[in-house]
């Protein structure tokens, strides 16, 4: 910044100067489900989180069929170790469980007051069963709206 | 969860549904709305500091997105712009080789800023020729009071 007592200040950045975590996405995120569960229904928003589900994680999917449970764990690991979350994974009898004990996106958003809705979590019921699904596996997800604190399991699907 | 850092192409898709199932006017009114009911911190920010919380919001939201960009308040002459030199929006939607950005996807910087913006009286402009190589400029300019230059 440059001669801010004039008046003028001046904000230069490359891109590798910061690391891209912004988590106010998840409040834009939560307020697109509040909007389509009020426009258009709850049908219509778990029809948009599938698409989300076979479209842009179309890779993880692949990646389960072919490296079984630990592509998954180390998906959530990566990324609930880059938010900052407190959370365990296990995997125990062909079954992956996540244990999420504090939510950084509930959290954040409780942090800015933008829950908008107590359905946030379906992105993550949703977006499990689809990715999933395309790959023969099953998933369940137990939470309470809004606590930040959830059980995810996840098993190969009997043939 | 979807982490923040998978965001934006949930974001992309979400524009993608709304345009099939109400045209770009679902669209666009998805944007209108979110404008009012989430851009709350840039609307108090505007409120309270003008051109300088413009300064101050954008400081927040392009460092934490890692945007490569110059970004320019001069109070004198009451402008404000930002120099977009890598969208990291944008930028990550084109290296995603799996899925296609939503084709009016930069549009909605156009519609949820010039909406917080322009009740304040600032001129908002931006330049979006160029914004599918994750380019772009924005311009806030105060206007001068009714009266002045006259």
């Amino acid at each position: 910044m440059l001669d801010p007592d004039q008046g003028l200040r001046v904000l230069d950045c490359k891109a590798t100067d910061h690391e891209y975590l912004h988590k106010d996405f998840h409040g834009a995120l939560c307020y697109g489900i509040k909007y389509l569960d009020d426009h258009f229904g709850p049908e219509a928003t778990t029809a948009y989180l599938r698409q989300v589900g076979r479209s842009y994680f179309a890779p993880l999917s692949q990646q389960l069929r072919d490296e079984g449970l630990a592509a998954l764990e180390k998906h959530w690991r990566e990324i609930f170790t880059k938010e900052g979350g407190a959370f365990s994974l296990e995997i125990q009898d062909g079954v992956l469980t996540l244990t999420v004990h504090n939510c950084p996106a509930i959290a954040h958003l409780k942090r800015i007051n933008q829950l908008f809705t107590p359905r946030f979590c379906e992105t993550t019921v949703v977006v499990n069963e689809t990715v999933c699904g395309e790959a023969g596996y099953k998933c369940s997800c137990h939470y309470e709206p809004g606590e930040g604190r959830c059980v995810q399991k996840f098993w190969k699907e009997k043939e | 969860m979807i982490s923040c850092t998978e965001f934006i192409p949930a974001y992309s898709e979400l524009f993608k549904f709304l345009e099939a199932q109400g045209g770009k006017e679902a669209v666009v009114r998805f944007w209108e709305d979110l404008s009012d009911k989430f851009l709350t911190n840039l609307h108090d920010l505007t409120a309270t500091k003008g051109l300088a919380g413009c300064f101050e919001y954008w400081s927040h939201s392009l460092t934490e997105e890692a945007a490569d960009f110059r970004m320019t308040l001069d109070e004198k002459k009451g402008t404000f712009e930002i120099e977009m030199r890598h969208c990291p929006s944008r930028g990550r939607l084109n290296e995603l080789k799996h899925i296609e950005p939503y084709e009016h996807y930069c549009e909605h910087c156009d519609v949820l800023y010039r909406r917080v913006l322009e009740p304040f009286g600032f001129k908002y402009n931006i330049d979006l020729s160029t914004c599918k190589d994750a380019t772009c400029k924005l311009t806030v300019i105060q206007q001068p009071a009714r009266g002045e230059n006259e």
